[in-house]
């Protein structure tokens, strides 16, 4: 009896142990940016990854960058524009989608889950050309546009079963008490779907903060992004690491507390028109 | 009833619907249009039409062969390793307590971790001398080398920084879907006797299975379109050793200006996706809101 509790303990402090040591794993390249943005350019080229300093430099050359804080700026607009957006767009097609009945229903709602599947290299060719001749390179709406070419149909996929799962009689009493179409949607539907817009804001927020490819491709000085920013912190011959780091932080935060604080959106928007009831 | 509401749903879909026709789905006819020209981004007005040809020319392209390679093998090493990681770790932490819920959160951060910080972090610790981790390797008795300077290391380095950061992907899937699984199920096997291995193939994977599918092709269609990773870790080389799908129709396009023949490639691509994409909207839609 005693040996089959022990037996017991031990597995438990090895589950423990193994846990520890993943998580351990999945953090080190986190902490190791978080650590090098506050060592010098220099300390980390000089002295091994292991030396230890609390040096706010790399800090104060990156906030004192004027092309790094303009992108920064840029990020914050372009994300906030293109989430805004996107789900005043996506949730009034989700709600158009679902709450009527018409016969190119399944064709639309299937088109825009499929939109969401695009490669960006396939759109992000056209788009060039295409921003060009409109004069939208280089832009922030242009940025905030090619962004929502995710973005849109990402919410529309994912309030469809928020709006499906309320039932009829919610509209019909409004309905009878006078309210117009609009009113439905704005007064009664969106604040029913509450969770589904906090999931839909957050997913198309750090979508649009992490995106790189049309920045880069679409923007050159003026609506240039943070991450296209960071990694021209590379160089051509020195990678500054340290500033690398340190803007990599800045960028990282965000990113961080929105994920750890709204855990429970995060799941239900990662399996988004995934997992069936 | 169904009169009265003819038009209406079309004010609600139709700005969504223009926006998304002018940014998505009419670049991608014109991109369908320029796949059909030979066309130098600076000499639009030298376009020569040729039809069919630069899909032909493609499979006579070594480079776009070999860059087609590397990305399937970049799929098929790190999809089934991140799929069992997810799987086993799944269950390991399928257990409640506030550590578990810690832990659980934990594990999510290098989902989100910008693509770009991933790549360049990635770079940074297989500096020679002063990364960490060639540091380690030096350690153990390697040597000191560039590593990302090495074909096979750098390319085997792309798929585990895909591996470290997309596991846990596949893990909260599953954990997610492990979680709704009723216990009568696995105390049902514990009472017929059933081991671990039995209960896990027996009853844990069929019932996981539909989960699973719709995990691995969302990964599948991200990591058939990857490219900022990779693009900020290596660029593609030493030589062209991780220049996959994506970085090559990328080089084409922005460096060497064949846009026609790039375009020919992405629409190459798209319908790859596309097809995928019909796999995951045929398993798994639920929207019809006539329930209610």
């Amino acid at each position: 009896m005693k040996s089959k509790h022990f037996r017991k303990r031990f597995l438990t402090t090895l589950l423990i142990i193994i846990i520890l040591l993943i998580v351990f794993i999945e953090l080190t390249p986190i902490i190791v940016v978080f650590m090098n943005s506050f060592k010098r350019d220099i300390d980390i080229w000089a002295r091994g990854p292991f030396y230890f300093s609390f040096n706010f430099d790399s800090y104060k050359s990156v906030l004192s960058n004027r092309d790094f804080l303009l992108s920064l700026r840029n990020s914050i607009i372009v994300a906030v524009v293109s989430t805004v957006i996107s789900i005043i767009v996506g949730a009034m097609a989700s709600y158009g989608i679902t709450r009527y009945v018409f016969r190119s229903k399944k064709l639309i709602a299937y088109s825009f889950l499929i939109f969401r599947m695009v490669p960006q290299i396939s759109l992000v060719i056209p788009l060039f050309m295409m921003f060009n001749q409109f004069q939208l390179r280089d832009t922030l709406t242009g940025i905030i546009l090619s962004h929502m070419s995710f973005n849109i149909p990402y919410v529309v996929w994912l309030l469809l079963p928020f709006f499906a799962a309320i039932p009829r009689d919610f509209e019909e009493a409004a309905r009878i008490d006078g309210a117009s179409e609009g009113g439905v949607f704005w007064r009664i539907f969106l604040p029913l779907v509450g969770p589904g817009i906090v999931v839909s804001a957050i997913f198309c927020f750090l979508m649009s903060w992490n995106e790189f490819l049309y920045a880069l491709i679409l923007s050159s000085t003026n609506a240039r992004t943070a991450p296209v920013a960071v990694n021209g912190l590379l160089g051509q011959y020195a990678p500054k690491w340290g500033q690398l780091s340190a803007a990599g932080t800045i960028m990282l935060i965000p990113v961080l507390i929105i994920t750890i604080t709204l855990q429970k959106y995060i799941i239900k928007g990662l399996s988004a028109g995934g997992i069936k009831g | 009833m169904k009169r009265n509401y003819n038009f209406k749903h079309w004010i609600f879909i139709l700005p969504a619907l223009v926006l998304v026709i002018s940014i998505l789905v009419y670049p991608i006819f014109y991109s369908i249009y320029m796949s059909a020209y030979d066309w130098n981004l600076f000499h639009s007005d030298a376009k020569k039409f040729l039809g069919f040809e630069n899909y032909l020319s493609l499979f006579k392209d070594r480079e776009f062969l070999h860059s087609l390679w590397l990305q399937l093998g970049f799929i098929v090493i790190a999809l089934p390793i991140e799929t069992i990681l997810g799987f086993f770790v799944a269950i390991l932490l399928n257990r409640d307590g506030k550590f578990y819920d810690v832990v659980r959160a934990l594990l999510l951060l290098p989902v989100f971790v910008l693509p770009v910080i991933s790549g360049l972090t990635w770079r940074m610790l297989l500096q020679p001398e002063y990364g960490m981790m060639s540091f380690i390797l030096e350690k153990l008795g390697f040597g000191v080398k560039a590593w990302l300077a090495e074909p096979n290391f750098a390319y085997s380095m792309v798929i585990i920084q895909d591996i470290w950061r997309m596991w846990p992907f596949m893990f909260m899937f599953i954990y997610a879907g492990l979680s709704g699984m009723p216990r009568e199920y696995i105390e049902a096997a514990q009472i017929d006797g059933a081991g671990f291995w039995k209960k896990i193939t027996k009853i844990v994977i069929p019932y996981l299975r539909p989960t699973i599918a719709t995990a691995l092709l969302l990964r599948l269609i991200d990591a058939l379109r990857i490219f900022s990773e990779v693009y900020v870790m290596t660029g593609g080389g030493p030589g062209n050793s991780t220049l996959l799908l994506s970085l090559y129709i990328n080089k084409q396009a922005f460096e060497f200006f064949n846009i026609g023949y790039a375009a020919a490639m992405g629409v190459i691509l798209l319908i790859v996706a596309l097809v995928i994409a019909f796999f995951i909207v045929r398993g798994n839609i639920q929207f019809e809101g006539e329930k209610g």
